[in-house]
């Protein structure tokens, strides 16, 4: 046992000690306590002596009291953390137990000491999330690190590192197999230079490079480090190295597929444009650069048709836009004309399909447009000619079907007169036969001439046009006609200035102009003089010289199909063989040209001459 | 053989006519013959003689191009006059253009008036199988 100063000597000591300590005996009663445990645990002031511990601190630990019971059994000494001994606290303690044995190494009790290691379990947890942390990087980021002690000249490589460079597990990096990771040229060479330039003067390094790795592969990889100094000198390079290849591989794919589709794009034969919401311009190629008359895409973009089209054009195009916005269907091929700002007209077959985003809102639409001008004007071109063939077939055959009628009905007057001449006995009936005869075959004649006129005209299409002065042509007509105009006294009264000229054929130009002349004298009325009036007016490019009378007239209505018409005649005028007109519309068309008549009937008729001024 | 009563003949040309007439002559047993040389006077004199018989004639020879009114222009107001009977109308032309042998067929589902259609030259065979009362 202690003696009495003893003891106050030990309290005293005890008292003062700067951990936390208790001494309690074998039941548990604590017998001295250090001011620092009484503070810890907020008993300051407090005479303790005697009390037993377990019961200050209740909420002591399963693991606490047998450690306690153990001890003072005289087993080891034992470290218990306890985490909870206060409600509403986050501290924990580490408890350390140890036997107490008096001088003769009799167990009297244990000797407790508490410390407060919330700090340093903090610590420690911190680095282990961050411990935690680095790992899911490295993971996550494909990041590896790696170290390079200059002193043992050896490189340590971190799983990762060793993995993106596919090494197997006794692969032994160092400085020179390192760098021969990477590739040949720009990244070896960049390497070489960084590492270099980091043990020289201690630049750290950044590169994205590419190396191929033990088993053969290509990878881009960001490699970084830096150079370790121990008091100014060298001793080794710590760094990172991470795996880019995806990345880099899908940005160069998306870079590719993108370039891909910007020069199909530029280079289809179309107008491709994109539109925003608002029928704005967002995306065009080059075809419609060259369409809207710019040259670069900036001077387009956040432009609508407006800025580009004439109204009307612009009006449709946005009307169009917002029904493919709103019906979600497609324009497909539609066959547009399109007038631009400087009034140019082209033609446009386009197609105009909504453009969605990823949640299925429309956003806008796209947009082509194939130029078909070109097209349309050889469809027009094509047509024009089918209905000039159509048209000169059409006369052909009328012309075949009526030299084919003209022919045989005199053929068969022929055939049919013979065959009576051979049948028939009386003299003076032979007489008047042979007569007929004769007749038909002046007739015949009369026709041939007739038929080879007509195939003179359509077949001398080559006779070159050459300026013809009307008045002096008239004047000469009217010369030679002097006779036939005094018969029926009939006046012209000329208002064609002395100066027009026409382009025609000098020939038909007479024939034309005798024939509607004696035709308006011809068919005057016995009720009046006739009075024939010549004027001339120019038009859409061509001359039109108006022969007007005062004569009979003619019911258009019933005969207007047949006036220029072979054979055709409508008045019981003897002299009337129908070929004037016809041969006269012949002529007016092989230069080009085009008759129209108004008539009223008692009152006269009007015909217009219209000459193409063109050759 | 019936006895026909009034035979016309419309065509401008004058051999034709003449032609005509001739084979009738020995074809047919008929005491009057009408000739016009062109719808117009042809129309003008069925028409005249139709107010005091009521009828048309009993066969009409038909040429087609013809000045003033040509055949197909007679036919037209032809079928709409008020006949108490039915003439055999023989077209008799040199023309083979088939748009007239197609309006020949147009006229005959248009009428109840027999329209047959002959080219020249006509045998007095021919003539004679036509020239019936229809």
């Amino acid at each position: 046992m202690l003696k009495g100063s003893q003891i106050s000597t030990i309290s005293y000591l005890i008292k003062q000690l700067p951990k936390a300590t208790v001494f309690v005996n074998m039941r548990s009663e604590i017998v001295y306590v250090s001011d620092k445990w009484l503070e810890e645990f907020n008993f300051s002031d407090q005479i303790l002596s005697g009390k037993k511990i377990f019961t200050l601190l209740s909420r002591t630990s399963k693991e606490g009291r047998q450690a306690l019971k153990a001890c003072l059994q005289g087993e080891k000494q034992k470290s218990i953390i306890e985490r909870s001994l206060f409600l509403a606290s986050e501290k924990q303690y580490e408890w350390t137990y140890s036997t107490w044995y008096d001088d003769d190494e009799n167990i009297i009790g244990a000797i407790i000491q508490s410390e407060d290691i919330t700090h340093l379990k903090q610590t420690e947890l911190q680095l282990e999330k961050r411990e935690l942390l680095l790992d899911e990087i490295s993971e996550n980021g494909n990041i590896g690190c790696w170290e390079y002690d200059a002193v043992q000249d050896k490189i340590n490589w971190c799983e990762r590192t060793r993995a993106i460079h596919e090494a197997a597990p006794d692969f032994e990096p160092n400085i020179e197999n390192g760098i021969n990771f990477y590739k040949i040229g720009y990244s070896r060479n960049t390497i070489s230079m960084a590492v270099d330039r980091a043990m020289r003067d201690g630049t750290p390094w950044k590169e994205k490079l590419q190396i191929t790795t033990a088993k053969g592969n290509d990878k881009w990889v960001i490699a970084a480090g830096r150079p370790l100094f121990n008091n100014n000198k060298f001793i080794g390079l710590i760094g990172t190295f991470q795996n880019i290849n995806e990345h880099v591989v899908s940005e160069i794919k998306t870079k590719e597929s993108q370039q891909l589709l910007r020069t199909l794009i530029d280079n289809l034969p179309l107008n491709v444009f994109m539109k925003d919401i608002q029928s704005r311009k967002v995306l065009v190629n080059k075809h419609e650069l060259k369409f809207c008359g710019v040259e670069h895409e900036k001077d387009i973009i956040g432009k609508d048709d407006f800025d580009f089209m004439d109204e009307n054009s612009a009006l449709r195009s946005q009307e169009e836009d917002r029904y493919v916005m709103t019906t979600l269907k497609p324009i497909l091929d539609q066959e547009k004309v399109v007038t631009r700002k400087d009034g140019k007209s082209i033609t446009f077959l386009t197609s105009k399909i909504p453009l969605m985003n990823d949640v299925d809102e429309v956003i806008g639409i796209i947009g082509f447009s194939l130029d078909i001008s070109n097209i349309k004007q050889k469809e027009e071109e094509l047509k024009n000619l089918i209905n000039v063939t159509s048209l000169q077939n059409k006369k052909l055959i009328n012309f075949a079907h009526i030299v084919s009628h003209n022919l045989r009905s005199h053929t068969a007057n022929f055939s049919m007169l013979l065959d009576f001449l051979v049948e028939e006995n009386d003299e003076s009936e032979k007489e008047t036969i042979i007569g007929m005869l004769t007749h038909a075959s002046d007739n015949l004649l009369e026709t041939l001439e007739n038929l080879n006129e007509v195939v003179a005209i359509s077949s001398n299409v080559n006779l070159e046009k050459e300026p013809v002065n009307i008045n002096n042509k008239l004047t000469a007509i009217e010369q030679n006609l002097s006779v036939f105009l005094k018969n029926y006294d009939a006046k012209i009264i000329n208002s064609i200035s002395d100066d027009v000229s026409i382009q025609a054929i000098p020939a038909y130009i007479e024939s034309i102009f005798m024939n509607f002349i004696t035709n308006a004298v011809k068919y005057s009325s016995p009720e009046r003089k006739p009075i024939i009036k010549l004027s001339s007016t120019s038009k859409n490019g061509y001359t039109i010289v108006s022969i007007e009378d005062n004569g009979l007239g003619i019911d258009l209505k019933k005969y207007g199909s047949k006036l220029f018409g072979m054979y055709k005649t409508f008045h019981t005028n003897k002299d009337a063989k129908g070929m004037g007109l016809y041969i006269a519309k012949n002529q007016i068309e092989a230069m080009g040209g085009k008759v129209m008549v108004c008539s009223e009937v008692g009152k006269g008729t009007i015909f217009n001459i219209y000459f193409n001024e063109k050759n | 053989m019936k006895k026909i009563n009034l035979i016309c003949i419309i065509d401008d040309d004058p051999i034709t006519v003449f032609g005509i007439k001739k084979m009738l002559k020995s074809v047919s047993d008929c005491d009057s013959i009408d000739t016009y040389s062109n719808g117009k006077l042809a129309l003008d004199g069925i028409k005249n003689k139709l107010e005091t018989t009521q009828q048309v004639p009993e066969v009409i020879f038909l040429d087609i191009n013809m000045p003033i009114i040509d055949g197909w222009q007679f036919l037209d107001e032809f079928i709409t006059l008020p006949a108490s009977n039915r003439a055999r109308i023989n077209i008799i032309t040199s023309s083979i253009d088939p748009a007239d042998r197609a309006k020949w067929e147009y006229y005959k589902l248009k009428t109840t008036h027999n329209i047959t259609f002959n080219y020249k030259p006509l045998q007095k065979q021919d003539l004679f199988e036509i020239t019936k009362i229809a």
